[in-house]
Parts: C-alpha cells; sequence; structure tokens
C-alpha cells in the first residue's frame, strides 16, 4: 500500500549532494562522487575547532576514507575545493539499501538541511537557498496518493509527484525482472519435464517384467496404475521436499555472495512459502504424472511382449 | 598335443557379507584342441566359475591358468580381451544379443572388433548364418526371433572369429527340450569341425553328447 | 561395427526415450544460449549504439556521467576549441530539454533535442517528409522532426504545426510557447522506448529557452581522427580544458559495465552455472541408468573380448548424439526465446529502444558449443566408468541369477 508520495524539486546543478566534493581537513582536496574513491586521510582533533557543525557518514565512506567518529572533513561543491566547509562527523550510518542501485558504492554523507543549502546554494541566485530536491511526503491516507499527485501537479505544474509504492500497472523494473524470472521458470520447468518424462520411460522399462508378471498373474492395469500412482506421488513429495531445502540452502550462499560483493545488506533471494508451494504445485503433479504416462505406454503393451527377455 | 588351456589348482573365493566364500577349490583341468567337455553339477557348484576361469574373464585367488602357453595372471586385461575375442567364443543362456542390431549384424560385430575388411565380414557372416540354418533370418532383429533361433545366432556369433574354444554356460537353459536338442546338434556339427568345446548345463541330454564329462560339487570335480 | 554407428542405433532403437532426453537438453541448451547471450548482450548493445553515432568521445561537464546529467556551459565556445585539436575530426553540440508539445487540446511531454547541423543524418534517420536541413520552402514557423511515436500520439504528419513549451524544473514554465512546423518523423538513434522525441535546429532550440542557458549543452560529441585514435582525443581535450570531461566510448562501456549491467552479468553468471549444472547431472543419469539396464549386455560383449575403449567410445558416441542432437536443436530454439525475453525485458522504464538484452555474437556461440560438449564429456565420465569397470564374472552371475 502506498505510504506517501515522494516530490522531487530539483533545485539546480549545484545543489546536487552526489556531485560534493570532500577536502580532507588535512588540507588535500580529492574530488569525489558516489563512484569515485577517496583517499584515506584521518584528521586530528586538534584541528577540529568549536562550533563545528555535525554530519554523519556512511559506513562504507568511513571506511574507504580511513575516517572516524570525531574526525573534521572539509567539504567542497567544486573539486578546487571553492566553497568549502568544516564538520565533525558525529557517527557512521548504514544507507538504506536500494535495489534500483546496488552496485554502486554508498559514499554518503548526511548534513543538516541549513548547513546543507549553506554549502550549496548559489549565492548570486537567492532562489536557491529556497529549494530542495526532494520532499518526502506522508499521507494521512494512503489511498489518497493519486488524488494528491493530481492536487499538487494541478497547482504546481512542472512538479514530478511519485508515489513510492510501486505501480500497479506492471511497468516497473521490479516487475518486468519478476516476469523474466517467471518466464526462466517456465523454460526450466518445461527441459524438467521433458528430462523427467525420459527417465521414468526408463524406469518403467527396467520394471517391465515386474509389470508382465502382475499382468500375468491377474492384477488390473487400474491397481498397477494405483500403485504407480502412490509411489510416485510419495517420490515426487520427496523430490519436492529435497528442491525446497536445495533452494533454502543455495538461498544462504547466493545472498552471501552478492552481500559480500557489493557490499550491501540487501537480500537478492528468499524462499517464500509461497515459491516453495508454487515450486510444489508444478514439481508434485509434473512427478506423478510422468510416473503415470510412462507406466500407461507400458501397460498399453500385450502381456505377451512384457514378459518377453 | 600341446592343450588349449590349462588350469592348475584353481581356486575362486569371492567376498560376501558373511566372509569370503570359496566357490572353486583346487580344481585341476585340461582342454586339448577338439575336445568336446560338459560340466555338470547342482547350482552353486562352481561349474559357472570354472567357465569364466577358462575363458579368461575371471583370474583365480590362487592356482594357474595356462592359456595356450600364456600364463592368464600376468596378461593385462586388454591382452585377455584379445584372447577372448580372437582365441575363444562364449554362448551364454541369456543369448546377450545386442537388440538394436539384426542377426547378420550380431555376427559381424566380433569380426569387425579384429579389423576384418567388410566384404570378407559379410562373407563369413552368411556363411555361418547358413551354417545354423538362420540365412533367411539375416536382418531379423533379437526381438522378432524365437529363443531358438537367438540361440543359433549366439552360436554362429561366437564361431565369427574361428575360435580355438567354444565355450557355452547353459547353452539351453531358457529353451525347450527339441529346441534345446536343435542347439546339441549344432555343438556336435561345431565339435565335429575341430573347435574344443567346453558346456556347463544341468541337461543331461546335452552332456551326454560330450565326449568328457566332469561332474562337480561344492567347488571341487568329484567325478572327471 | 564403429563406436558412432553402434551409439547411433542404441540411441535409434529407443526413439520416445532419445526424443524425450533431446527435447530436455535443447531447452535447458536453449536457456544457457540465452544466458550467455545476455552475459554481454547489453554491453555489446550498447557499445554498439554508441558507435554507430560516430564519435568516439563524449565531452560532458562532470566527471560523474553517465550518473549525471550537468549541463556544459559555454558549448559553442568548446566545440570551436576543440575543433582546432589536431587529434579531432568533428564536433557536434547535443543540447536536450523537456518540453511539453501541444496540438490543440491534447498535450504530450517530449524532449526536445537539437544537434549540430553536421550530426544530423546521425543523429536520426528520416523516415517520412524532410530533413531539418534540407527544408526548401521558406516556412512560417521553425522546422521540427518528431518521432514516429509522438507522430502517433499526436496524429501528426509534415506539414502540421505543433506548439511546444519547455518545462522549467521544479517551477512553472513561463517560457516562451513557440510554434513549430512538422518537417518530417524520424528515427532517432537513441530514443527511449518509453519517450517521446522531437528534434529542431539550434537557433530554434534557442527560441524556446528565451536565452535562459542558451549555450549550455547536455553533451558534446568528438570524433577522433583515425591517426589518434580516442584515448589521444580523450587526453587532448583533457589538456586544453580542465574543466571539462572527455569519456571514450569504452570508458562509458566500461562504466555502465560496473553499475547498471552488474545485475544481469550476476544473474546470467548464476543461471548458466544452474542451467549447466543441470544439464550435466540429467545427462550423466540418463545415462547412468541406461547404462545400468544394460550391464548384462555390456558383461557380454565384454566376455566377448569387445576391449573396454570400444565400450567407452560407444558411451561417449552415445552421449555425443544425444548433447549433439539438443545442442544444435538449442540454437535456433535459444535465439526465438533470446527473442521473447529481449522483448520482456525491454518492457523496463527508460531504455533506449535501440538496446538489447540479447545480442547474438561469435563468442556466446563458440562458448555455448565448448560449454555443452565439455557438459556431454563430463556427464558420461560416470556411465562410461561404470561400464568399463564392471566385472565381468559377477555380472553374468547376477544375470544368470536373477
Amino acid at each position: 500500500m502506498p505510504q506517501s508520495a515522494r516530490t522531487l524539486v530539483p533545485i539546480g546543478t549545484a545543489a546536487l549532494v552526489a556531485a560534493l566534493a570532500f577536502h580532507l581537513a588535512a588540507g588535500h582536496l580529492r574530488a569525489v562522487d558516489s563512484t569515485a574513491a577517496l583517499a584515506p586521510r584521518p584528521a586530528t582533533a586538534a584541528t577540529a575547532a568549536p562550533g563545528v557543525p555535525e554530519i554523519l557518514m556512511s559506513r562504507q565512506l568511513m571506511e574507504q576514507a580511513g575516517l572516524h567518529v570525531g574526525d573534521v572533513v572539509t567539504l567542497a561543491t567544486t573539486a578546487t575545493g571553492t566553497r568549502a566547509a568544516r564538520f565533525k562527523i558525529v557517527d557512521a550510518y548504514e544507507p538504506t539499501p536500494d535495489p534500483m542501485r546496488f552496485t554502486a558504492r554508498r559514499l554518503e554523507a548526511r548534513l543538516h538541511l541549513p548547513d546543507l543549502l549553506a554549502l550549496t546554494s548559489d549565492p548570486t541566485d537567492p532562489l536557491s537557498s529556497e529549494s530542495v530536491s526532494v520532499l518526502n511526503v506522508a499521507l494521512l491516507r494512503p489511498q489518497d496518493t493519486d488524488a494528491v499527485r493530481s492536487a499538487v501537479t494541478a497547482r504546481v505544474p512542472g512538479l514530478s509527484v511519485r508515489p513510492t509504492s510501486r505501480p500497479s500497472d506492471g511497468t516497473d523494473l521490479f516487475a518486468v525482472l519478476d516476469r523474466f524470472h517467471w518466464a526462466i521458470a517456465m523454460v526450466t520447468v518445461l527441459g524438467s519435464t521433458a528430462f523427467l518424462l525420459a527417465l521414468m520411460v526408463m524406469r518403467a522399462e527396467e520394471r517391465r517384467e515386474i509389470v508382465g508378471s502382475l499382468r500375468l498373474i491377474g492384477i488390473s492395469s487400474r491397481s498397477i496404475l494405483g500403485e504407480v500412482f502412490f509411489e510416485g506421488l510419495l517420490i515426487a513429495l520427496a523430490g519436492g521436499l529435497f528442491g525446497v531445502v536445495l533452494a533454502g540452502g543455495a538461498q544462504g550462499l547466493v545472498n552471501r555472495f552478492f552481500q559480500w560483493q557489493y557490499d550491501t545488506p540487501l537480500v537478492f533471494m528468499r524462499v517464500t512459502p509461497s515459491i516453495a508451494w508454487r515450486s510444489a504445485a508444478f514439481a508434485v503433479p509434473l512427478g506423478v504424472l510422468a510416473g503415470l504416462a510412462a507406466s500407461w505406454a507400458l501397460l498399453r503393451r500385450s502381456v505377451g511382449s512384457l514378459v518377453r527377455r | 598335443m600341446t592343450p588349449i588351456v590349462e588350469g592348475r589348482g584353481l581356486t575362486r573365493t569371492f567376498p560376501m557379507a558373511g566372509g569370503r566364500v570359496t566357490a572353486l577349490r583346487e580344481v585341476s583341468i585340461t582342454i586339448a584342441p577338439g575336445e568336446y567337455v560338459a560340466i555338470t553339477g547342482p547350482s552353486g557348484c562352481g561349474k559357472s566359475t570354472l567357465l569364466h576361469l577358462l575363458g579368461c574373464v575371471d583370474t583365480p585367488t590362487s592356482g594357474s591358468l595356462v592359456f595356450e602357453g600364456q600364463e592368464a595372471a600376468r596378461l593385462t586385461e586388454s591382452q585377455r580381451s584379445r584372447i577372448r575375442l580372437t582365441r575363444i567364443g562364449f554362448v551364454f543362456q541369456r543369448f546377450f544379443l545386442l537388440p538394436m542390431l539384426s542377426a547378420a549384424e550380431n555376427i559381424e560385430l566380433p569380426q569387425a572388433e579384429v579389423g576384418a575388411l567388410p566384404g570378407p565380414r559379410r562373407e563369413r557372416t552368411r556363411e555361418l548364418l547358413d551354417y545354423v540354418g538362420l540365412g533367411d533370418r539375416a536382418h531379423h532383429r533379437p526381438s522378432q526371433l524365437s529363443g531358438g533361433e537367438m540361440q543359433r545366432v549366439a552360436v554362429a556369433r561366437a564361431l565369427a572369429n574361428r575360435p580355438a574354444l567354444v565355450l557355452a554356460d547353459e547353452p539351453t537353459g531358457e529353451l525347450d527340450e527339441d529346441t534345446g536338442e536343435q542347439i546339441a546338434m549344432l555343438f556336435d556339427r561345431v565339435h565335429a569341425d575341430g573347435t574344443a568345446i567346453v558346456v556347463v548345463t544341468h541337461n543331461q541330454a546335452l552332456a551326454s553328447r560330450a565326449k568328457r564329462h566332469l561332474a562337480m560339487r561344492r567347488g571341487a570335480v568329484i567325478d572327471a | 561395427m564403429t563406436p558412432r554407428a553402434l551409439a547411433w542405433r542404441t540411441i535409434t532403437a529407443s526413439p520416445a526415450r532419445a526424443l524425450l532426453a533431446m527435447s530436455g537438453i535443447a531447452i535447458i541448451g536453449a536457456l544457457l544460449f540465452d544466458m550467455l547471450l545476455l552475459s554481454r548482450g547489453l554491453l555489446v548493445s550498447f557499445r554498439d549504439m554508441l558507435d554507430s553515432a560516430g564519435y568516439d568521445v563524449r565531452v560532458v561537464a562532470t566527471d560523474s556521467f553517465p550518473l549525471l546529467r550537468i549541463p556544459v556551459p559555454h558549448a559553442t565556445t568548446l566545440a570551436a576549441q576543440l575543433e582546432r585539436l589536431p587529434e579531432i575530426q568533428e564536433v557536434a553540440v547535443v543540447r536536450t530539454d523537456r518540453a511539453v508539445a501541444s496540438l490543440g487540446r491534447a498535450s504530450q511531454d517530449v524532449t526536445l533535442v537539437s544537434v549540430s547541423p553536421t550530426a544530423e543524418r546521425r543523429a536520426w534517420q528520416v523516415v517520412s517528409g524532410s530533413s531539418l536541413a534540407g527544408v526548401t520552402e521558406k516556412l512560417d514557423h521553425p522546422p521540427l522532426l518528431v518521432s514516429r511515436r509522438l507522430a502517433a500520439s499526436l496524429d501528426l504528419a509534415p506539414g502540421a504545426t505543433l506548439k511546444l513549451r519547455v518545462l522549467l524544473p521544479g517551477a512553472p514554465s513561463a517560457l516562451p510557447l513557440v510554434t513549430f512546423t512538422v518537417v518530417g518523423i524520424a528515427e532517432f538513434a537513441f530514443d527511449l522506448s518509453d519517450d517521446f522525441t522531437a528534434a529542431t535546429t539550434t537557433d530554434a532550440f534557442r527560441q524556446t529557452q528565451a536565452d535562459r542557458g542558451s549555450d549550455d549543452a547536455d553533451l558534446v560529441l568528438v570524433s577522433s581522427r583515425a591517426a589518434f585514435g580516442p584515448a589521444a582525443a580523450a587526453a587532448a581535450i583533457g589538456q586544453v580544458r580542465p574543466d571539462v570531461k572527455p569519456f571514450s566510448n569504452e570508458e562509458i562501456v566500461s562504466r555502465f559495465n560496473e553499475n547498471g549491467f552488474a545485475y544481469f552479468r550476476q544473474i546470467s553468471f548464476v543461471l548458466s552455472s544452474i542451467t549447466l549444472g543441470f544439464a550435466f547431472l540429467l545427462i550423466s543419469t540418463l545415462l547412468t541408468m541406461s547404462v545400468n539396464q544394460r550391464l548384462s549386455e555390456v558383461a557380454g560383449l565384454r566376455a566377448l573380448g569387445v576391449p573396454r575403449r570400444r565400450i567407452a567410445a560407444a558411451l561417449l558416441w552415445e552421449s555425443t548424439w544425444l548433447v549433439g542432437g539438443g545442442g544444435l536443436v538449442a540454437l535456433p530454439l535459444g535465439w526465438l526465446l533470446a527473442l521473447r525475453l529481449d522483448h520482456l525485458l525491454k518492457q523496463m522504464p527508460g531504455l533506449p529502444e535501440r538496446l538489447h538484452f540479447f545480442v547474438l555474437e561469435p563468442r556466446a556461440l563458440v562458448l555455448h558449443i565448448a560449454l555443452f560438449a565439455a557438459a556431454g564429456v563430463g556427464a558420461a565420465v560416470y556411465p562410461i566408468w561404470v561400464a568399463t569397470r564392471l566385472p565381468i564374472a559377477a555380472t553374468l552371475r547376477r544375470d544368470a541369477i536373477s
């Protein structure tokens, strides 16, 4: 359910926080953005003047730059270090994981809004200090998202108002990825079905003489199929359970690998009960049907051809 | 006359769950060229084990087996394989014809393995099919042949590379009395043509046609 | 009979079983082929798209490209400066802005583009009407080219008039409403699949801006001289204008590879590995079951003197026939599946129309064949080991007892 509407209010190129250049207290300038490296240069407490504004830094930036809580850093809006200001790191934070840019190194800092505006606004443009890039709005009634969006757009044309929830028309990135994975899953099911049938045909062939003997002593085809059905059901259930356990194990491996590779707490793979049920709902009937189909093909043959060596 | 195969003090034991089981104990046997030997005895007395040793399919746990002057234990698997291919012909109770090949192709298979050219190979196959009375069934697959016909194809396949020794393990075990009689007559012809035969059987009628008779019990030859 | 022929006869003896096995291999193989195409498809397609424009260096305002698009100021001066460099053959300035197009009561948000006249032939291809420079008669309004999608959306044809007003981010736009004459419909090289695009001349573009940032550009495109190459051209640009950042196509592709494409690279790696493992396991199971059913037959052949290597060769051929047959079908099947999956993935918002996720390249084909061959051979190892190492006498004895 939508919880809020997000209003994007770009305030011009100079105010783009991700383009900040960080100037360390020691005096050396390193131009960085969200993808560039910041050379570690610890600052000393002695350089910190009283009343230096506070700042939070992402864990990743602290690690990369070799910074610690209490260090004083200088931030500048340009690579040349003009319009710089000093800040004291008061804590590190873990950036909210963003699946849209999980590959990006989260080299980020959080400033109080007045500090940010003082640092980034254009002195020749009085309006620039009156602007922000984004307003997050929590609605009293989440179901009013569309109405609020229409109202804001009508009153302030040019604003981009987007709900934070996924659109329901299936056009967002993750809906497309969902469909992609679903399509691949379907192809895998098709391939597995063909293999399963081949294996069951062989398995049925292995039991040709036994089936022939049972038919010879008068056991009906229906009884034999019933026996095959229950056996197939048991095997399919056991196989389905094994598959879910295997996927559970793989889930841990895959997640750990990608979390390590991208330094993110994002979860990449999750075997939910719904997914487990859906997998079982495919696997068990397929297993049973493949067994029945192969056995049925065997039972159509004459008893004589079944018992003949 | 140099024997084809000579076994001295042949013993074969098998590891089993409850300990080692001795299938063959201290058996000595010599097969001369052109001989016709029948081995009889109750199930599990070691007949087939002895046949497998004579055919270089298996090696004894102790004792020595010499095939045409060569000590079998000193041969590599590939050399023993070559001996089986060129000097020995096997006939099995269950025929072991390849189901996807025709009667003629089954007979051609061992010839192809020794590198016989297609022309002579086909000629020899035709000759053998006529020999076993199946000249008109050359292109039939095993599934289209009766048990007796399959066994006749198996005999023809055993003779394909003109072996010195034919080893038959219960060749009439899967056949009725009349068909078994046809196979017995076929062995008579093979023997008459100079090929040595060792046949393991429960079939007394077949055994009685052999020139030498070995009776076995509990892994030993009790009557020669 | 050769092992190959023997294997063929074995397979054809059970056509239903072989057909099912090959179908499974073909489907799994198609998936593997697709994952190999996906592993580099986006990159190859992106590189092709960049290269097709004919420019091998892109000059932007900051190092943060392509994450941020900060305008390049004084673009005309910059272009003139770059044109004088010996390493550079041609320079083109690209300007874009968001605008609202209105026709009567209908309106549509569009991307308005303007490029240097020399770059027009590379930036778009006119499919109906004439190009911006090709208008011979005197028009009452500035000329405009529209994309097929925009033409369809507003029911436009050459000769129609359309009003455009450039939008201001974060504020109501008071920029002039400029009337254009549609002179043609074009296919734009970098058109987004969910966007509506229009292009006009540099002068008309400036007219829509009312002198707001009148000489800003989104980027400056540069083509290097063949004798120097893009790296030398980028270095020369960096020397004369350290305030801007030149990127060769190679560098842009590399940046995209590190960021935007990582997901598909990783997913294709994971799915290729799983698919290959799956194929290996299933082929191996099929062959092992098949050998287990024929153990007595194999023991009989071995007793007749058929050497181990012949048995091994026959099984290897059996695997080759199955995997080869399935693998061969996997290629066209995989391509059809790739077209479908590409269509599905291209529904993602904000993608250039000409970008593809699955691109056929010889490397993927060779890798597919190599991986499949390895899987086929690997899958045959265990059944071959079973068949060649089986104890002949014990197997014959077991068969006699059963």
